[in-house]
């Protein structure tokens, strides 16, 4: 048996399987804990490997079952498996992090096992390539991560009555998607009758050269725009991100503004590029004009807040914008844009939230205005945030600011002149509310260390500081050494838009 | 006639969930939520064929000649399984929409449950399941 045929169905299953065993470990932490840092290490190993496999050696298929087309298949391209590498990342550094910052009794009882839960939905929802299955990885998603949304945290700066709100509004808002996402799939099963990605492509194409292309599937499309919208909080449907991101404990506020987000961006990539491209021409102004929208509404509501993981939130909302911006202009280095300024933006948020749960151990308190003078207590703090910030804020030579460039050159070459505008703008903006929070949390008056919370003198562990040091170097990694990043991000954007090799990849084995 | 009453029923069904949904109330809130799951679930059963009394199993080969039925893609000659010839009745239902119903009931049924359990520790936390007073977050 050879091991690297697997690695497709392994990254779904140990999560998996490894969810089942941590509720059964439950009496013994410590090895819980090890168990569950090995396994996650390990599972980064493999995504790794299988991105290397699939730039080396093309497309890798993996038919679960032998059903060919009819059953389920996880096909790892450079899209999918490039996610999975980076989810991987982010979950094992925000693993390590979050076994000092929960709380002990919420920690070994139930987090492990609902960590697991959520990459396993996370890698399932990169490498699946049905659209039904889709969906069940996007309610693994979402009933995991509302159980690590109310897992409470060292301190108790969040109130759990306030976990319970955010909470419930994620979980109807995002039912509500899921159900139309059903609706979705059952109307597109009812006109083409599959419901591989790639076999919709291959009919859905073969209609529309016939000119009997139902006029419904333009519905069905839009019905997918709210239904990724949804989960990227894109404008209409973003007012849920800014209450559930902030009342997260840290670790996983990362896991959801870095990697969860970008679930949608992801789905619009994959579903609008390979099933859908007869009726992008419909979607693309219409993904313009909300990610614009989006930019403005999220970087001016950012400006007004006080407390640091809401601004950070609203931050989230109007950098998702930017993502959505270069998919809506859709041409290959405009995709190539949008895919960078995801990395990106993915690496440098979940590192300011990492960061801002130290900066809230430190000072006990959420609100920015409470705090003040932290570059003298908290050095290490001050100097991530001023990374992560000015990567977010677009300035060099961090990540940030090759992703920004990049997006406006596309922009510029694409003739995009008044969205360029309106981008740049809001960057501007960015600047300006990710500045004076720093001015607010780090310098000024000293406030009486008295005030801060209890865990104040507790110090930062290596657990909480060597995850953030971590993703700042790779922040600056990305914005010094950015050619590999942008010659894989140019390698997939030419995937998306010439999806045959796909198509082949996936078809070519079955002949039932 | 059939599938008029169908649709009208599957439609009925959405508008009372949508309406539910829109109450003060949690519970019925999430009452509507499960009313609209059903309605979507009878959607994806609706998508199969209704009128067939046999098991849905291919017995002699890919094409029924007898019949006519032509169950496999050729897209070379633009045929998308399965095509039924005009005049004819197709005495199949469906057996994947069925399987996609009971994915989908099973996970409506975990949603629900926790989505209850939520709204006990709701009322345990706010004294009251209005849901215009969940609103102390704000900003």
């Amino acid at each position: 048996m050879n091991i690297q045929e697997h690695l497709p169905i392994l990254l779904v299953a140990t999560p998996i399987l490894m969810s089942a065993l941590m509720i059964m470990l439950r009496s013994r932490p410590t090895f819980q804990k090890t168990l569950n840092i090995i396994v996650s290490a390990s599972l980064l190993l493999m995504s790794i490997i299988l991105l290397l496999q699939v730039w080396n050696s093309g497309i890798q298929v993996y038919e679960v079952g032998e059903w060919g087309k009819y059953g389920i298949m996880l096909v790892a391209d450079l899209l999918g498996s490039g996610m999975v590498v980076l989810s991987s990342g982010i979950s094992l550094l925000a693993l390590i992090y979050s076994l000092d910052y929960i709380e002990g009794k919420s920690l070994n009882t139930t987090y492990h096992s609902l960590f697991n839960l959520l990459v396993a939905g996370l890698n399932g929802t990169f490498l699946t390539g049905d659209i039904f299955n889709m969906f069940v990885f996007f309610e693994i998603l979402l009933l995991s991560s509302c159980g690590l949304v109310v897992a409470s945290e060292n301190g108790g700066v969040t109130k759990i009555s306030d976990k319970m709100e955010a909470t419930f509004k994620y979980l109807i808002l995002n039912i509500i998607g899921s159900m139309l996402m059903l609706v979705a799939v059952a109307s597109l099963y009812a006109t083409v009758g599959t419901l591989n990605m790639a076999d919709l492509s291959v009919k859905i194409s073969a209609l529309s050269d016939a000119g009997t292309l139902p006029w419904h599937i333009y519905f069905i499309a839009l019905l997918f725009l709210i239904v990724f919208g949804n989960k990227a909080a894109i404008f209409p449907l973003h007012y849920w991100l800014p209450d559930v991101h902030p009342t997260a404990p840290s670790p996983i506020s990362a896991m959801l503004s870095g990697v969860m987000i970008k679930v949608g961006a992801y789905g619009i990539l994959r579903v609008y590029f390979l099933v859908f491209k007869d009726a992008l021409f419909l979607l693309q102004p219409i993904i313009i004009l909300l990610a614009l929208i989006t930019i403005a509404i999220g970087a001016i509501a950012a400006v007004g807040q006080k407390d640091v993981k809401r601004l950070l939130a609203y931050s989230s909302v109007s950098q998702i914008g930017y993502v959505f911006l270069g998919i809506g202009m859709g041409t290959a280095y405009a995709l190539t844009a949008s895919l960078v300024y995801l990395v990106n933006h993915a690496i440098a948020k979940s590192m300011l939230f990492l960061t801002s749960g130290g900066i809230i151990h430190h000072a006990g308190t959420r609100d920015m205005h409470q705090m003040g003078g932290m570059v003298k207590s908290a050095p290490l703090m001050s100097s991530m945030f001023l990374i992560g910030a000015m990567s977010i804020a677009g300035l060099p030579p961090l990540g940030g600011f090759i992703a920004k460039f990049v997006l406006f050159d596309a922009a510029m070459l694409g003739e995009y002149y008044l969205p360029l505008l309106i981008g740049f703008a809001f960057a501007v903006f960015t600047i300006f509310y990710m500045f004076r929070a720093w001015l607010l949390m780090f310098w000024g008056e000293t406030r009486d260390s008295d005030k801060y919370g209890p865990y104040s003198s507790h110090g930062l562990s290596p657990m909480i500081t060597v995850p953030i040091i971590i993703l700042a170097a790779a922040v600056l990694i990305l914005g010094v050494y950015s050619e590999p990043l942008i010659a894989l991000s140019s390698e997939i954007a030419n995937q998306l838009l010439d999806p045959q090799p796909y198509i082949n990849a996936v078809l070519g084995g079955s002949v039932r | 006639m059939n599938n008029t009453i169908l649709s009208i029923t599957i439609a009925l069904i959405f508008g009372i969930g949508t309406f539910l949904m829109l109450r003060r109330d949690i519970v019925k809130v999430i009452i509507g939520l499960s009313l609209i799951s059903h309605a979507v679930n009878l959607l994806i059963v609706s998508t199969g064929v209704f009128d067939g009394e046999k098991a849905p199993i291919i017995s002699n080969g890919h094409h029924d000649s007898s019949s006519g039925i032509i169950f496999t893609d050729k897209l070379s000659d633009g045929i998308f399984a399965p095509i039924v010839p005009s005049g004819m009745e197709v005495h199949f239902v469906d057996p994947l929409v069925q399987a996609l119903v009971l994915t989908a009931i099973v996970i409506s049924l975990a949603t629900t449950a926790f989505i209850l359990i939520l709204a006990y520790r709701i009322h345990e936390e706010y004294g009251t399941t209005d849901i215009r007073k969940l609103r102390r977050l704000r900003g």
